[in-house]
């Protein structure tokens, strides 16, 4: 319930070793949330929930053309 | 080569964790040796933990910190509260939250990686802490009771689950009704492919 990011930020640019985040575009983030009171909050959070998550290109695909 | 010769093998949980355990052993014995991700006091103050929090914590915890977040910036823990840390390392998040509910709360930090576990009970009982204890298991099966806590804290560690929704259940089952879960961990902004995910190296590094 009450799920919410907070904070994000680059945590990993600078790193001593090269690492793969940058490929990823990783960040560090917060994020919060907590348990339902019953199972009764929990049915009304789920019926209610609504999630639309962006279509996104995958790291190994080719860049599109000019 | 066609595409089924090229694909990566499944993950193997076992030979994954193994890798963890190896890359978070030298954490824990070799924190200079320089990583992938920032570590140790620098780390800390880029994530925003303030002087009063880590004062009394051993250096021979802050060395070994390779967080991505603060659990401590999504709301206070509160005198007499019940923590568990996920993915606890050498201690310094376990050993901030017991500063904050001591005397009678209690923290429990879990940890898969024995080299890091000796580290957080050295530098526990180095701070005179007494109200937090370290046990050895794994974020998919937490030897916490059913609704033991009413904060679950965890910092850098969920990304290396693999099964995260038995990760995240855990944390569910021991948090009593209500409870707070304040976690610092990873996010990408593009997707990872498939035959990457299964590629050990990309999860330790």
């Amino acid at each position: 319930m009450g799920f919410e990011i907070t904070w994000r930020k680059d945590v990993f640019s600078d790193a001593p070793q090269a690492g793969s985040a940058e490929n990823y575009g990783t960040l560090g983030i917060n994020f919060r949330a907590r348990k339902a009171a019953n199972e009764e909050e929990w049915a009304a959070a789920m019926a209610a929930l609504s999630c639309e998550v962006p279509a996104q290109r995958s790291a190994e695909a080719p860049a599109e053309k000019a | 080569m066609n595409d089924v010769l090229r694909e990566e093998p499944a993950l193997d949980v076992g030979t994954l964790r193994q890798a963890i355990q190896e890359e978070y052993d030298e954490v824990a014995s070799h924190p200079q040796k320089g990583f992938h991700f920032h570590t140790g006091r620098p780390l800390a103050r880029m994530l925003e933990y303030l002087d009063e929090e880590l004062e009394g914590i051993p250096e021979s915890s802050i060395e070994s910190f390779a967080g991505t977040g603060n659990p401590f910036s999504l709301g206070e823990l509160r005198p007499g509260e019940r923590v568990v840390d996920v993915g606890c390392g050498a201690g310094i998040d376990s050993l901030v939250a017991a500063k904050k509910v001591t005397p009678d709360g209690r923290v429990i930090g879990v940890d898969m990686t024995p080299s890091m576990l000796e580290k957080a009970r050295r530098a526990a009982e180095g701070a005179g802490l007494k109200s937090v204890e370290f046990r050895e298991g794994y974020a998919e099966a937490l030897p916490v009771d059913d609704g033991w806590a009413d904060v679950v804290i965890s910092n850098g560690v969920l990304n290396l689950m693999p099964d995260k929704d038995a990760a995240l259940e855990e944390m569910s089952r021991v948090l009593k009704p209500r409870g707070r879960l304040q976690i610092g961990d990873i996010l990408v902004q593009k997707a990872v492919p498939e035959s990457a995910k299964r590629k050990i190296d990309l999860w330790t590094g």
